[in-house]
């Protein structure tokens, strides 16, 4: 805390006016500065290996997706926005998801799912624009969800880094 | 088309001038009063007295009535509300007549004050649509300073009146 | 019949002209506050943005109209249209140029010229005051009477200071016709801000006052009113009111710009064809017009005791000396021819 100390005015400052032709001539600098804003949907905004955007579902190499639909996102989803219906399959992993819905209405995008996931089979992916005309058209299905593994790269070498240091102390104790 | 014009303008600048005293709201006289202004402005424009005319529109319209408005609301009128209404009450009652009286006796001392001072004839008029501003000037404050004067102290007179007329009312509202 | 055709063509001519400035300033405010803070601004509607008043001019036709309830239906109908009806008026007896010679004719560059343009002006302009008072009183609202409460008092005020000042330029030249005051001032040496400096400047800070714009726009103040006097206008109606107040600021401007710096006469040029004329005075105008836009993004808004103060302790007994400095001036000096 300091103490204000008041200053007298000079006859300029009482005058006023020489004080707000100082006021003009800065605000008339301004004037030909650089904008700073972001003209958004020309310029998107930049997007690095942290930016956590809406949950998508890895595709792997040989064309499936890595779910395995054990439910754990499901329960995991704090707004309740995910629905998985499971089914039987012929490969090694016996099952996989007949349907697999996220409601973008209610996805807080939290990263909930992506914690919970065993599999790695759902991911934060970068993409942030979220817009329709109906509330059906955002119930975001299968199809829609899946990713190929390549474009998720970024995000899955994020986590992975990120929960090294959970592997090293548990390997400790 | 002049004529009709005019006889169209004294009607309104009338019908005004009645609004005002029988408008119940004090918001709906000043608006009559403002109506009247105008007409009266219009007739001085038909008269070719384009200096009067701007100068009633600046002086009654732009100032004396903005301060009435003003005025009226600072006081409470809440109760009257917002809605236009006539009322015949203001010519009834005692007061009101006395009032009138006071009024039109101080308005004919005044006549016979302005006339009697008015040293011969009225002053020639220019021609239709020329503005005799120098003459006007020259009159005003030259040969014609003393009714000039006499006009004013007729309104100070009015303005006392009224003070008192509404003090007592007030008074009596108290009680 | 011909005289009549020209005088519609004029009235068109300069009507659409005033309203097309007024619009094209609502976008200015909105582009200079943007570049003052380091923004872009409105540029989605056209180049640069320059059909955004057309988008909000058609929003606002279709916008609801609500009229609150309890209001004086017929006041609060009509208030818009008296504000905004003054402001276009007094273009009329602005000169916004010489005399053009088409087709033989010689035709004078503005709407009318009467003798008494610059009293016409000042009355339109103490008119301007109604549709502010009486919207605020008719909208049956706190918010609304207070703003018409303020605008009235202070455009009484610096109406008074606004006179006087316009008074001191008529007594310099001797006239009340404005074209007699721009002829009186064809050469730069000749302009009255070099004769009456005070004056100017007061005549500037009184524009501000005199069209509730920033730095004194308490009658619209946000903070403490909402909105001001149009706090419960909705529609066309809203958009009336700041196109009146625009166009307030361009009939201002013109006159600033007429009384102090010549008019559309142009500097160092005094043969210059009469387009060069009109082209000069909206420069000028167009710096005052820039003026107001950049005082609001510059200055904090006063106190309203402050505003009373000044306008009545500063500004009033200022322009009253200098009335009588320039009128002791002017008859000493004309005493002695």
């Amino acid at each position: 805390m300091g103490i204000v100390q008041r200053k007298d005015l000079s006859l300029a400052e009482r005058l006023y006016l020489p004080e707000v032709v100082r006021g003009l001539s800065i605000t008339f600098r301004k004037m030909f500065e650089k904008p700073m804003t972001r003209q958004y949907p020309e310029e998107p905004l930049p997007k690095t290996e942290v930016t956590r955007g809406q949950p998508r579902l890895v595709v792997k190499d040989d064309g499936n997706v890595a779910c395995v639909s054990c439910g754990m996102c499901e329960a995991a989803c704090p707004a309740y926005a995910i629905t998985i219906d499971g089914g039987e399959t012929e490969r090694p992993i016996e099952r996989e998801p007949v349907r697999f819905e996220i409601d973008m209405l209610r996805c807080i995008l939290c990263g909930f799912c992506e914690e919970a996931c065993p599999k790695d089979a759902i991911f934060m992916s970068d993409e942030l624009e979220l817009a329709d005309s109906s509330r059906g058209a955002l119930v975001y299905d299968l199809e829609m969800l899946k990713r190929p593994k390549a474009a998720l790269q970024k995000r899955i070498d994020y986590v992975y880094r990120l929960n090294q240091r959970w592997r090293k102390s548990s390997s400790t104790s | 088309m002049a004529e009709i014009l005019f006889y169209v303008l004294s009607a309104v600048a009338l019908l005004g001038a009645l609004g005002v005293i029988l408008a119940r709201s004090p918001m709906g006289s000043v608006l009559s009063l403002l109506g009247s202004f105008f007409a009266l402005a219009v007739i001085y424009l038909l008269a070719g007295f384009q200096f009067l005319a701007a100068a009633q529109i600046l002086v009654y319209a732009g100032a004396v009535l903005v301060l009435f408005l003003f005025v009226i609301m600072l006081l409470n009128l809440g109760q009257l509300g917002t809605r236009f209404q006539l009322s015949l009450a203001p010519l009834a009652g005692p007061r009101a007549r006395l009032a009138v009286t006071v009024a039109v006796a101080l308005g004919l001392v005044g006549l016979i004050v302005a006339q009697g001072a008015a040293f011969g004839a009225p002053p020639p008029v220019g021609d239709a649509g020329l503005d005799p501003l120098p003459e006007l000037a020259l009159g005003l404050f030259g040969r014609y300073s003393l009714p000039f004067q006499a006009i004013s102290l007729l309104l100070l007179a009015t303005m006392v009146a009224v003070v008192v007329l509404a003090k007592r009312q007030r008074k009596e509202d108290g009680r | 019949m011909e005289a009549l055709l020209i005088a519609v063509a004029k009235v068109v001519v300069i009507f659409a002209g005033m309203v097309t400035i007024a619009g094209l300033m609502s976008l200015a405010e909105r582009k200079v506050s943007a570049w003052m803070q380091y923004r872009h601004g409105p540029n989605r509607v056209g180049p640069f943005g320059i059909l955004q008043p057309l988008a909000d001019g058609l929003k606002f036709i279709f916008k609801e109209e609500l009229v609150p309830e309890g209001a004086n239906r017929l006041m609060f109908r009509l208030a818009p249209a008296l504000a905004a009806m003054p402001a276009m008026l007094t273009m009329a007896v602005i000169p916004v140029g010489g005399t053009v010679v088409i087709a033989g004719r010689e035709i004078p560059l503005s709407m009318t010229d009467i003798d008494i343009g610059v009293l016409f002006l000042l009355s339109m302009s103490g008119l301007s005051v109604y549709g502010v008072i009486l919207g605020g009183w008719a909208s049956n609202s706190k918010y609304s009477l207070l703003g018409g409460l303020r605008a009235s008092a202070q455009m009484i005020s610096y109406e008074l200071t606004l006179i006087l000042t316009i008074l001191a330029v008529v007594l310099l030249s001797g006239s009340l016709d404005l074209r007699a005051i721009v002829a009186a001032q064809q050469h730069v040496g000749q302009w009255n801000i070099w004769y009456q400096p005070l004056a100017f400047v007061l005549f500037t800070i009184t524009m501000f006052a005199e069209t509730n714009r920033h730095p004194f726009d308490f009658a619209e103040c946000e903070p403490e009113l909402v909105g001001g006097f149009h706090t419960e206008y909705s529609s066309m109606r809203f958009a009336l009111y700041f196109l009146g107040e625009y166009c307030a600021m361009t009939v201002l401007s013109c006159l600033a710009a007429t009384l102090f710096l010549g008019g559309p006469s142009v500097p160092f040029w005094p043969a210059a064809p009469w387009y060069v004329g009109v082209l000069s005075l909206l420069a000028k105008a167009g710096f005052f017009l820039y003026l107001f836009l950049w005082v609001r993004w510059t200055l904090p808004r006063l106190r309203f005791d402050q505003l009373m103060r000044l306008g009545w302790k500063v500004f009033l007994p200022l322009a009253l000396l200098n009335l009588l400095a320039t009128g002791a001036v002017v008859a000493f000096t004309h005493g002695a021819q």
